[in-house]
C-alpha cells in the first residue's frame, strides 16, 4: 500500500458526468498522479466516488460558467466530458474552451453525432472525440474477423497486430521453450506477455510454455495467420453472427461486419427500433423479438452460428446467454461486460472473449493524457492495456536524440519486465534483435508490467 | 475490519510523535535541563516501536469510513499514552493519571491543566506541553496524510473521522495537497504570532509556547496566572490571533487565493465574529465600571470572549467573580465555539446556523404544512443528510454531556462545578466555574472523574461518533477478526 507516488506532476483534469466511464477515468487517473476534480448532479455519485479516490467533487451542471469556474477552470489542463448526453457533453466543452484554455474531450455516442464527429470536433475546437460503443464494436469485430483468438487489438495504423490466444490442451507448443519453437514457426512473431494463474510475465527465450496459458503476441496480420495455421488453429473470419439487443453498439457492429461480408441477425425486442434498425441496416436479418428464449434462438440458428454476440443492456442477460450459447452451439462468442462489478467470477466463467467497453474508452483518454503531460522527446501514440491493466502495450513516437536513439538494443540498460516488440521505421516493421538500433523518427512499442510511462526513456533502468 | 492498515497507521503516528519529541530534546539542550535525556529515551522507544508496526505491508490498503474511525480515535489513544510518558518518568508529574490527563488536555486543545503550579515545570516540560497542543490542534492524522504517501482515495476517511465541522471538504483535488496546505496556512499563522509577539518584548520561549497553545486553541500558558501579566499589546496580538485561529481555514485558503471577497463573505465566519461583537459588547456593559478605564475594560472583554468562544481557554481576568450574567454568556459561548474547519473546538458556528434554519423551516411547516424549501448554507442547499446528521449529533451531544455529569456527580462536588467540569472538557476550553474557575485547576478531582473527563475531551474533539464507534461490541470483534480464507473454485 505504501507506494511512492512518483508523480512528476499530475495534470488538473476536470471530469463532467461520473457514469461507468466517468469512475473508470477517475479511477485510473488519480492512480497516475492527477489533480481529479468531478462534476455531477447526483450528490450521491460524488460521495461515492470521492470517497473511494483521491478526486475533489462539485455538484452541479458542468456545463454553466458558474460550476466550471468553481471546479477550476482557469488554470486545468483538460475537461472531459462523459455525461450520459452528447448535447450536454458538447456544451460543456464549447463553454470550457470559451472560459479556459484548456483542452477538451467530448464523449459522443449518437450514430447521427458521430458520423459528423470531424467535423464538430474542427468546428467547436474539441481536441478529441470519443465513442465508446463505436469503439467497442471495433474491438468486437476484430475478434470475429479472427475468431480463434481471444482478443486483437491493432497498432502502427493496423500494420501490426497484437493478438491474444489461449493454448489449448496438446497443442504443439505445450511444455516447449520460447526459444526452441523452430524458426519456421516463429518467423516475424513476437511473444509479448504471457497470463498464467493471474499472474502476468513478459516471456524471454527460457519461457517455458504451458496449456491453458494466454499468450500475446504482435505480427502482421498475414504472419499472424501463418503462425496460427502452423500450430493448429483456424485462420477464417465468421461467415454469420447472431447479435441480441439493437442498441447503438450493435449497429456500429452490424454495420461493419456487413461491409466486411459477414451475415448479421440482430435481435430486438422494441418493435420501433426494429423498424429503425431495418431502414439504417438493409442487409441484416432483424428479428422483433426478446432473444433472451430458448426457443426464439434456437429458431434464430443459434446451433449453426458462427459467432455469437449478446449486447444487451444488463451484463448479467449478456453473461447467461454466452454461457447457454456456449452450452449449446460451437460459435465464437463475445460477451460485454459494461460494469465489471465482480472481476473474479467472470473470470472463471467460460464466456469466451470478453470486451469491456469502459476501458476501451478509458485507455484511448489515457493515451491522450500521457501524450499531453509530456511535453518533450517523444509521444505515445497509443496505449493499450493487457491482462486486466496488469501490463501495458505503448506505442511511442521518438522525435529526438537521447541516449536511447543510435545505440544497439543490446547495449541498453533496461528496465526489468520490459520488451521492445517492434519498430515501426517509416511503415516498415522490424521486429528487432539485439543488434538493431531505435532512430530519430521511429514508433517504438513497448510491453511492460511497469505502469505510467509517458516518455521513451522510461524504459532505461 | 482491515486491522493491519490500521497497524500501520498507528505505527506512522508513533514514528511522528518520536519525531516532535526531539523539539523538547532541543530546547532540553538550550537551557540545560537533564530531563531532556528521559524525553529522546522515549522518543527512540516509540520510533522502534513504530517502525516495528510499520514493518509488515498490509495486503489491502482499502480503509472504509469504519476503519477510518477506529483508526483515528486509537491513533489519539495511542499518541496520548506516548506523549504523556516524559512528564510521568521525569517525574515532573508523577501520578500516571495526571500526566495522561495533561496531555490528553494539550492534545485535545482543552488547556485544563491539574498543575498547581505551572512555573515549576521544565523548559523542556513547558514547551512539549505546549506543543501538544500545536499538534493536536490541526490534527496528527491531517499531518500524516499531509506527509506519508498512503496511496488510495479512502484515506479521505481518515481526515472526515479527525477534522471538526459536520462535512469536510477538500481545498484542492488531492488530499495530499489538501493537507499540505492547511499545515502551511496554520505554521504560517503560528510564525506570525510568534514575530508579532517577540516585537512586543516577550521573550521568544514565551512568545513560541503561547503561540501554539493559541494555534491550536489550546490555552495552556507558562505563567501561573495565564495571560494576566503580559503588556495590553501582547494581549491584543493573542485576542486577534485566536479568533483567526477559530476561523475557517477555508476563508484562508481563499485569502491565498488571492479571493479576499469570497472570504469575507463566508457565512459561518460572519456570524462567528457577530456572535463575538455581540457577546464583547455584553459583558464590556457589565464590567466596565470594575475597570481601571474604558481600554482595559474593552480588553479583558475582548480577550475572555475570543479565549472562550475559540475554545483556546487563557484568562486574563478570573471571570469567576464576575456577575451571573457574564458568567452565563461565558458558559453559553463554550457551547457554540468555532467556525467547522478551524482548531476550535464545541458544538461549531454552522451547525447551529443550520439547527437554527431547521428550526424556523419547521415553525413554516406549521403555517404551511406542505411548503416545500430546502436548508441554505454559504448560499448552497444543504443536504438532507447533513441537516440529519447534525441534529443525530446534537442529541448524541445532550446525551454523552448527561451521563457525563452524572458520573462526575460521585465526586460530590456542586453543581456548577459539576457542570461547567463537563462542558468545558467536551467543548475542548479549559477553564470552567467555582471550584475550577481560571485561577484553580483538576489536580484535586478522583481519579475516575479525571478518566470521564478525558474521555470527553477525547468525545470533544473527535466529535463524538468516532468514539462511539470504537465501544461498540461488534467493531471491537471486527478489529481481532481475521478474514477467512475462501477455497478457490476450479
Amino acid at each position: 500500500m505504501l507506494t511512492i507516488n512518483k508523480n512528476k506532476s499530475g495534470l488538473k483534469i476536470i471530469i463532467v458526468g461520473c457514469g461507468k466511464v466517468g469512475s473508470t477515468l477517475v479511477e485510473q487517473l488519480t492512480q497516475e498522479g492527477h489533480d481529479i476534480t468531478l462534476i455531477d448532479k447526483d450528490p450521491a455519485r460524488i460521495q461515492a466516488i470521492t470517497n473511494a479516490y483521491d478526486a475533489m467533487g462539485i455538484l452541479g451542471n458542468g456545463a454553466t460558467y458558474s460550476v466550471q469556474k468553481e471546479a477550476g477552470i482557469d488554470d486545468a489542463d483538460l475537461l472531459i466530458a462523459v455525461t450520459d448526453s452528447d448535447e450536454l457533453n458538447l456544451l460543456c466543452c464549447t463553454v470550457a474552451k470559451r472560459v479556459g484554455k484548456c483542452v477538451t474531450i467530448a464523449r459522443v455516442h449518437t450514430p447521427e453525432y458521430s458520423k459528423e464527429a470531424k467535423y464538430l470536433k474542427d468546428k467547436l475546437g474539441l481536441e478529441m472525440i470519443i465513442n465508446p460503443e463505436y469503439e467497442c464494436a471495433k474491438v468486437i469485430s476484430r475478434i470475429l474477423y479472427l475468431p480463434t483468438a481471444e482478443e486483437v487489438s491493432s497498432f502502427a495504423h493496423g500494420q501490426v497486430e497484437m493478438v491474444k490466444i489461449r493454448l489449448p490442451e496438446g497443442n504443439k507448443l505445450d511444455g516447449k521453450r520460447v526459444m526452441d519453437i523452430g524458426h519456421d514457426i516463429m518467423a516475424n512473431i513476437v511473444f509479448c506477455g504471457v497470463e498464467r494463474d493471474g499472474q502476468v510475465f513478459i516471456p524471454s527465450g527460457q519461457f517455458i510454455l504451458k496449456e491453458g496459458d494466454l499468450i500475446s503476441f504482435v505480427a502482421s496480420r498475414y504472419d499472424t495467420k501463418r503462425f496460427l495455421g502452423k500450430i493448429g488453429f483456424k485462420t477464417g473470419q465468421v461467415k454469420d453472427t447472431l447479435i441480441v439487443g439493437g442498441g447503438k453498439g450493435s449497429f456500429y457492429l452490424a454495420d461493419m461486419l456487413i461491409k466486411s461480408g459477414i451475415e448479421v441477425r440482430i435481435f430486438e425486442k422494441i418493435k420501433e427500433r426494429c423498424e429503425v434498425l431495418s431502414v439504417l441496416l438493409p442487409k441484416a436479418i432483424i428479428i422483433n423479438d426478446d432473444g433472451a428464449g430458448e426457443d426464439a434462438l434456437k429458431e434464430a440458428g443459434l446451433e449453426t452460428v458462427d459467432a455469437f454476440v449478446p449486447l444487451t443492456g444488463i451484463d448479467e442477460e449478456n453473461v447467461l446467454l454466452s454461457l447457454h450459447a456456449k452450452q449449446v452451439s460451437n460459435a465464437k462468442v463475445v460477451t460485454r461486460i459494461s460494469r465489471n462489478n465482480f472481476k473474479g467470477i467472470l473470470d472463471n466463467m467460460d464466456l469466451g472473449s470478453v470486451v469491456y467497453p469502459k476501458y476501451i474508452t478509458s485507455d484511448a483518454i489515457i493515451a491522450y493524457v500521457r501524450a499531453r503531460q509530456n511535453t518533450k522527446d517523444s509521444n505515445i501514440e497509443t496505449l493499450y492495456k493487457m491482462f486486466d491493466s496488469k501490463a501495458e502495450a505503448i506505442e511511442f513516437k521518438v522525435e529526438s536524440e537521447s541516449d536511447l536513439t543510435d545505440t544497439a538494443l543490446m547495449n541498453l540498460k533496461l528496465k526489468d519486465n520490459l520488451l521492445i516488440a517492434f519498430i515501426n521505421r517509416h511503415g516498415e516493421i522490424i521486429f528487432p534483435g539485439g543488434h538493431d538500433e531505435i532512430h530519430v523518427g521511429d514508433s517504438v512499442m513497448v510491453v511492460t508490467t511497469h505502469t505510467g510511462f509517458n516518455d521513451i526513456r522510461d524504459i532505461l533502468r | 475490519m482491515n486491522s493491519p492498515m490500521i497497524r500501520v497507521i498507528l505505527g506512522h503516528i508513533m514514528k511522528i510523535e518520536a519525531a516532535f519529541m526531539l523539539l523538547p530534546c532541543i530546547v532540553a539542550v538550550i537551557y540545560g535541563e537533564n530531563v531532556g535525556w528521559t524525553y529522546l529515551a522515549i522518543a527512540c522507544i516509540t520510533a522502534l516501536l513504530g517502525v516495528f508496526m510499520t514493518l509488515k505491508k498490509p495486503a489491502d490498503s482499502v480503509m472504509y469510513l469504519k476503519e477510518g474511525s477506529v483508526a483515528t480515535v486509537l491513533g489519539w489513544v495511542v499518541l496520548s499514552l506516548f506523549g504523556c510518558l516524559p512528564f510521568y518518568f521525569s517525574g515532573e508529574i508523577p501520578s500516571f493519571t495526571d500526566a495522561l490527563f495533561e496531555t490528553i488536555s494539550g492534545f485535545t486543545t482543552t488547556g485544563a491543566s491539574i498543575l498547581s503550579d505551572v512555573e515549576a515545570l521544565s523548559h523542556t516540560a513547558l514547551f512539549w506541553r505546549s506543543f501538544t497542543h500545536w499538534l493536536g490542534g490541526m490534527g496528527v492524522l491531517v499531518f500524516l496524510l499531509a506527509i506519508v504517501p498512503l496511496s488510495g482515495g479512502s484515506t479521505i476517511n481518515l481526515m472526515k473521522a479527525e477534522s471538526p465541522g459536520p462535512s469536510v471538504g477538500k481545498l484542492v483535488p488531492k488530499i495530499k495537497a489538501t493537507a499540505r496546505t492547511l499545515y502551511l496556512i496554520y505554521t504560517a499563522l503560528t510564525l506570525m504570532q510568534i514575530i508579532f509577539m517577540v516585537i512586543g518584548g516577550c521573550s521568544l520561549f514565551d512568545a513560541v509556547n503561547l503561540s501554539f497553545a493559541t494555534a491550536g486553541t489550546g490555552g495552556f500558558g507558562v505563567r501561573g496566572d495565564s495571560l494576566a501579566s503580559y503588556s495590553p499589546y501582547i494581549q491584543w496580538v493573542v485576542i486577534v490571533f485566536m479568533i483567526l485561529f477559530g476561523v475557517n481555514f477555508n476563508a484562508f485558503y481563499l485569502i491565498t487565493l488571492g479571493k479576499i471577497k469570497d472570504a469575507l463573505h463566508v457565512e459561518e465566519v460572519k456570524y462567528y465574529l457577530l456572535i463575538i461583537l455581540s457577546s464583547t459588547a455584553i459583558i464590556f456593559i457589565n464590567i466596565f465600571r470594575t475597570c481601571k478605564g474604558i481600554e482595559e475594560a474593552l480588553r479583558t472583554s475582548f480577550f475572555q470572549v475570543a479565549a472562550i468562544i475559540t475554545t483556546t481557554g487563557f484568562a486574563t481576568a478570573d471571570f469567576d467573580t464576575w456577575n451571573t450574567t457574564c458568567k452565563i454568556v461565558i458558559v453559553m459561548l463554550m457551547f457554540v465555539g468555532a467556525c467547522a474547519g478551524s482548531t476550535g473546538g464545541g458544538i461549531k458556528v454552522s451547525r447551529f446556523i443550520v439547527m437554527f434554519r431547521t428550526i424556523k423551516k419547521e415553525m413554516n411547516t406549521y403555517i404551511h404544512p406542505k411548503s416545500v424549501k430546502k436548508i441554505m448554507l454559504e448560499g448552497k442547499p444543504v443536504e438532507h443528510e447533513v441537516v440529519r446528521s447534525i441534529n443525530v449529533y446534537m442529541g448524541t451531544y445532550i446525551m454523552i454531556f448527561a451521563i457525563s455529569i452524572f458520573l462526575v456527580s460521585f465526586n460530590e462536588l456542586d453543581l456548577i462545578t459539576s457542570f461547567t467540569a463537563v462542558a468545558t472538557t467536551i467543548n475542548n476550553v479549559g477553564p470552567g466555574l467555582n471550584l475550577i474557575g481560571p485561577t484553580c485547576n483538576f489536580g484535586f478531582l478522583t481519579p475516575f472523574t479525571k478518566y470521564v473527563l478525558m474521555i470527553d475531551m477525547l468525545a470533544g474533539r473527535l466529535e463524538l461518533f468516532p468514539l462511539l464507534i470504537l465501544i461498540q461490541p461488534k467493531v471491537i470483534k471486527g478489529f481481532f477478526e481475521r478474514r477467512p480464507k475462501v477455497k478457490k473454485a476450479e
